[in-house]
């Protein structure tokens, strides 16, 4: 039925493009501009997104801070679904969508979300919705200097609002709202402000991208998302459920020094690049080695920089891995002890380092005993309390890379003390990483829990990560205290796992 | 036509400066036993530790004895002249250091010249107690003798200014600015102690109860450096930690947490030892005891108090497992060197390997600092963590790639800097020794240089048959006088002088 629909609508406008484009034949340049404009009406399925979102409080995680609305904007596709920027509709409690010149904002609510590809699916329970409104396609990855059109609902009015530019360049970009993962994007001068997010960037009537970021500083250049990492996403969830973006697990660095050349046996040409180090992910270990040098992966071949050749641009070979879904297998060509080698690496999607990055719609971890606020360690949380204590930032930041074997599935942060006079003569007030709890060590929120549940003694020991500095705490005065302090600090549970 | 000018001036200062006026009889007493330092010294720019340049820097002396001129010893690292002027004014006279001591911020400088000590009188040092109210701190300045009152304020102990070590200091408030350049205060005849800074409006001394000891050990040939407490405790103002030590009656003493890692060194102190008395003073629960004479002051005060130094045995009551007992600890001597990082590295220029254009230094906080007055932030997180480590038997320093300076042998390598080295051609390296050795072996022809995991970059390799030539090339093409500075070889080579510093005494002058 809705297939129908389409091919009849795709008549009738093909009708009305005639018309058109006898009267303005003259204009010969301006007529492909007006076939997409007037032809497709790409704005009709262009929405305005009003997100209605609370974040929590990191520091003392079971409070919320204000409500805030945001808005963004977003566009019909196929299967009736409606994407947006993840950042637009990020900790949404009610989010509300206007249609193109129509009065009534109507109810969405996330169905999926990328937090790493900055893009997200909402539906739209009312059918009455989608009357009059056709799905956009998602089209290729635009050329550089190819013209594109901006549809928007950005700052500064309330209509919707086009601009225009060309590609300036496509290359691998950080994606700043995870802040540590990087994927294809595509820089253009179209401007692209505050309020254009999630919405589509159109040339020949299909969707080339959705704007999503820029750079402060930076003039007349505004970035979007370009269709392989938008139908990744769409591949991704077609089965119902997200995996996410595999990684390969390989850091490369260039393989330009003609004397490392040597020492690999490789000919001294610009081909291949070095795999430096491995992530600890499993399957990739054993098949990879350190000083392996990267040569093709599929049919690219790889530059001694790193990049390979992908659709007319010279991109980090990332890009090629990242084409792949969790549980494809990738071939690859490695130069290995003088001989090339081919190889399949298993792809899967690596979530171990999320908490380094911006993590969105999970509530924090916590438990609450004695006053002592206990919740796992992430950048969130340092970010909340404003924290600069080395040991934080080097157990969040750099453990991982350097002593793999030392890193604790989830370290613990003392987050807070709500003061009691079960805890009021602790020097301790927050800020600082939990190592042992009563002799146990603490390697995840649950220890903390079972740490205090199973003490025999009169004082609880805890001891912190760093100095070695410990605090101690009556237990039966703690215990005893406890209903009051969860009262006292309007906490409804004690924890939150 | 410049005279009246100047004359004019001169009125007006005195007019403006009431206090000036004031302090002038008492001040004239001070004139003969107040000197000017001009100290010449090497700085080094870190991150081309082969470039050497000069600075300048003044600071005042005060005559105690026969041809001595205490001051401190802040400034006097790396120097290449001292002179020295009396009266505010007319020749300058060579000085030379007679002794000092970092830690202990005290250097006795002294002169060859006969006129020089011509008319000069030496002041005597304060001895006990004195007038709280009636103290001055004079200075010559614009070649005039400047006394301004400074009000008692409190006792305190602060950490040494070159040192981690405590001592006792005497807080004063004082309208006098810019202070901290070993300028005397009196009361009286009496030397107080010198200035060496100040935080608002209150000037921190270092007072004669910390200099004369000091002084007089080294008079007799018996200052042994100053000691130090190498363990480290926490308050324990928490009652529950104090029952859970065991103690029984009056809250109070304090809890060691950390004692040094070393193999040669047994630590008599004990994790969760708490302190209950140090020297026979009651600790309380701040770590603070209260001394007869200067009141509440941090229990690491006891490292300096009377004269005591390194190697003197300090009886400290703890309470381990429950019992009470005595032990006899004794000070280790206050070492540079003893973090990983070392705090300062004075009188040796910095030391360098460059190879093949690749700049390799130790890591020292000296090179941190080049980050500015807030290097402790803005210095490279990774290497900065390090600042919290012990110098142990299996890492007890460390080597940094600091630089690239490109050249075709490292072409690739360009971007890598601040790595810390892990190894040269399978060898582990902690010095510049280390690695120059390991570069003698490389494995099939080539060097291979491994930095420590999480590394930005793991390793590179070098054309071993090739590195000599370019380093020799990076040396002619750069203009780098040497491709290594070790401590302990002659320096020399590389001295310039900075066309933006030195360039004399700055501030107008009368005569």
């Amino acid at each position: 039925m809705a297939g129908n629909n389409q091919s009849l609508d795709h008549s009738n406008v093909k009708t009305h493009c005639h018309a058109v484009l006898k009267r303005i034949l003259p204009f010969a340049l301006l007529w492909t501009l007006v076939l997409s404009l007037v032809g497709a009406e790409p704005e009709k399925s262009v929405v305005q997104i009003t997100n209605y979102g609370q974040q929590p409080n990191w520091v003392q995680p079971w409070r919320f801070n204000q409500v805030r609305a945001g808005s963004g904007t977003g566009f019909l596709i196929e299967g009736r679904k409606i994407m947006t920027n993840a950042h637009v509709v990020s900790w949404g409690k009610e989010i509300q969508v206007k249609r193109y010149q129509d009065p009534t904002p109507w109810r969405a609510r996330v169905k999926y979300i990328s937090h790493e590809a900055d893009l997200a699916i909402l539906e739209i329970e009312d059918e009455r919705f989608f009357e009059g409104m056709e799905p956009l396609n998602i089209g290729d990855l635009p050329y550089v200097r190819s013209s594109v059109t901006t549809y928007g609902y950005p700052a500064g009015g309330q209509q919707i609002s086009y601009t225009r530019g060309v590609v300036s360049r496509v290359e691998m970009h950080s994606y700043v709202h995870s802040g540590n993962r990087a994927f294809l994007t595509v820089q253009t001068d179209a401007a692209i402000n505050p309020g254009n997010s999630g919405g589509p960037v159109i040339q020949d009537g299909n969707v080339v991208g959705v704007a999503f970021q820029g750079i402060p500083g930076l003039e007349n250049a505004g970035f979007f998302i370009p269709p392989p990492v938008i139908n990744h996403f769409l591949e991704d969830i077609a089965d119902g459920t997200h995996e996410g973006f595999p990684r390969a697990g390989i850091q490369i660095q260039p393989l330009q020094n003609p004397a490392y050349r040597k020492m690999l046996k490789l000919k001294n040409d610009s081909v291949g690049a070095r795999i430096d180090s491995l992530l600890p992910i499993p399957g990739i270990k054993d098949l990879l080695r350190e000083d392996d040098v990267l040569m093709k992966v599929k049919d690219y071949e790889v530059g001694a920089d790193g990049t390979v050749i992908y659709r007319g641009n010279r991109l980090g070979v990332s890009v090629i891995f990242q084409e792949a879904q969790a549980g494809d297998k990738v071939p690859l060509t490695v130069w290995r002890d003088g001989k090339e080698v081919n190889l399949e690496v298993p792809m899967s999607a690596y979530n171990d380092d999320r908490r380094e990055g911006n993590q969105y719609d999970m509530l924090p971890r916590f438990y609450v005993y004695g006053g002592l606020v206990f919740t796992p360690l992430s950048l969130d949380y340092l970010r909340g309390s404003r924290g600069t204590g080395q040991e934080l930032i080097y157990e969040l930041n750099y453990r991982r890379r350097e002593k793999p074997e030392t890193m604790r599935p989830e370290p613990i942060v003392l987050a807070s003390v709500l003061s009691h006079e079960v805890n009021a003569n602790m020097g301790v007030r927050g800020q600082i990483l939990v190592d042992k709890i009563n002799g146990v060590k603490i390697n995840k929120l649950e220890d903390v829990i079972k740490a205090i549940k199973e003490a025999k003694d009169a004082k609880h020991v805890i001891k912190f990560m760093g100095g070695g500095s410990f605090e101690c705490l009556d237990r039966k005065a703690a215990d005893n205290a406890h209903s009051e302090i969860l009262a006292t600090y309007g906490i409804r549970e004690d924890r939150r796992l | 036509m410049k005279k009246p000018l100047f004359l004019l001036a001169a009125v007006l200062i005195a007019a403006a400066l009431p206090a000036f006026g004031q302090g002038r009889s008492s001040a004239e007493k001070w004139e003969n036993s107040i000197v000017e330092l001009e100290v010449t010294r090497k700085t080094y720019d870190y991150i081309q530790p082969w470039s050497k340049t000069t600075a300048k820097s003044r600071k005042i002396g005060t005559v105690i004895g026969s041809r001595e001129i205490l001051t401190t010893a802040t400034g006097l690292n790396d120097k290449i002249l001292i002179r020295i002027q009396k009266g505010g004014r007319g020749r300058w006279f060579n000085g030379e250091v007679k002794w000092m001591d970092y830690h202990a911020n005290v250097a006795l400088i002294t002169s060859d010249s006969d006129s020089f000590w011509e008319g000069l009188k030496p002041i005597e040092l304060a001895d006990k107690d004195f007038n709280r109210d009636g103290l001055q701190i004079a200075r010559w300045r614009s070649g005039k003798m400047e006394a301004r009152k400074a009000d008692f304020y409190e006792w305190r102990d602060r950490t040494l200014q070159l040192s981690t070590v405590s001592c006792l200091h005497l807080g004063a408030n004082t309208e006098a600015d810019g202070i901290g350049s070993a300028e005397p205060v009196f009361d009286g005849e009496k030397l107080v102690g010198i200035c060496v800074g100040k935080g608002g409006d209150t000037a921190s001394i270092m007072p004669y109860a910390f200099i004369r000891p000091v002084l007089k050990a080294q008079r007799e040939g018996k200052f042994a450096g100053l000691g130090i407490f190498d363990f480290t405790w926490q308050p324990t103002r928490n009652p529950d930690t104090l029952e859970y030590l065991g103690l029984k009656g009056e809250p109070r003493g304090v809890v060691v947490i950390k004692v040094p890692e070393k193999k040669d060194r047994k630590s008599v102190m004990k994790v969760r030892d708490l302190i209950l008395e140090v020297d026979g003073h009651s600790i309380d629960n701040e770590g603070e005891y209260k001394d007869p004479e200067y009141g509440h002051l941090t229990l690491e005060n006891l490292t300096t108090h009377k004269g005591r130094s390194a190697g003197d045995k300090v009886k400290i009551k703890v309470l381990r497992d429950g019992k009470e007992l005595e032990v006899t600890y004794t000070m280790p001597a206050a070492d540079y060197g003893r973090d990983l990082i070392p705090d300062y590295i004075f009188d040796q220029e910095p030391e360098y390997l460059m190879t093949a254009g690749i700049v390799f230094q130790p890591l020292t906080e000296d090179f941190l600092r080049r980050w500015g007055a807030s290097w402790t932030r803005r210095a490279p997180f990774r290497l900065l963590y390090f600042r919290s480590k012990e110098s142990t038997e299996k890492t007890p320093s460390l080597v940094v790639l600091t630089v690239v300076i490109p050249d075709p042998i490292n072409l690739g390598y360009e971007a890598i800097r601040f790595q810390v080295v892990d190894k040269v051609n399978d060898k582990q390296i902690h010095t510049l020794k280390d690695l120059t050795e390991a570069m003698k072996t490389p494995k099939d022809g080539f060097h291979v240089v491994e930095f420590i995991k999480g590394s930005a970059a793991q390793r590179l390799v070098l054309d071993a048959a090739e590195t000599d030539n370019a380093t020799q090339r990076v040396l002619g093409r750069y203009g780098i006088p040497k491709d290594h500075y070790f401590a302990g070889e002659p320096t020399g080579a590389g001295l310039m002088e900075n066309p933006l510093r030195g360039r004399g005494p700055r501030r107008p002058k009368g005569n």
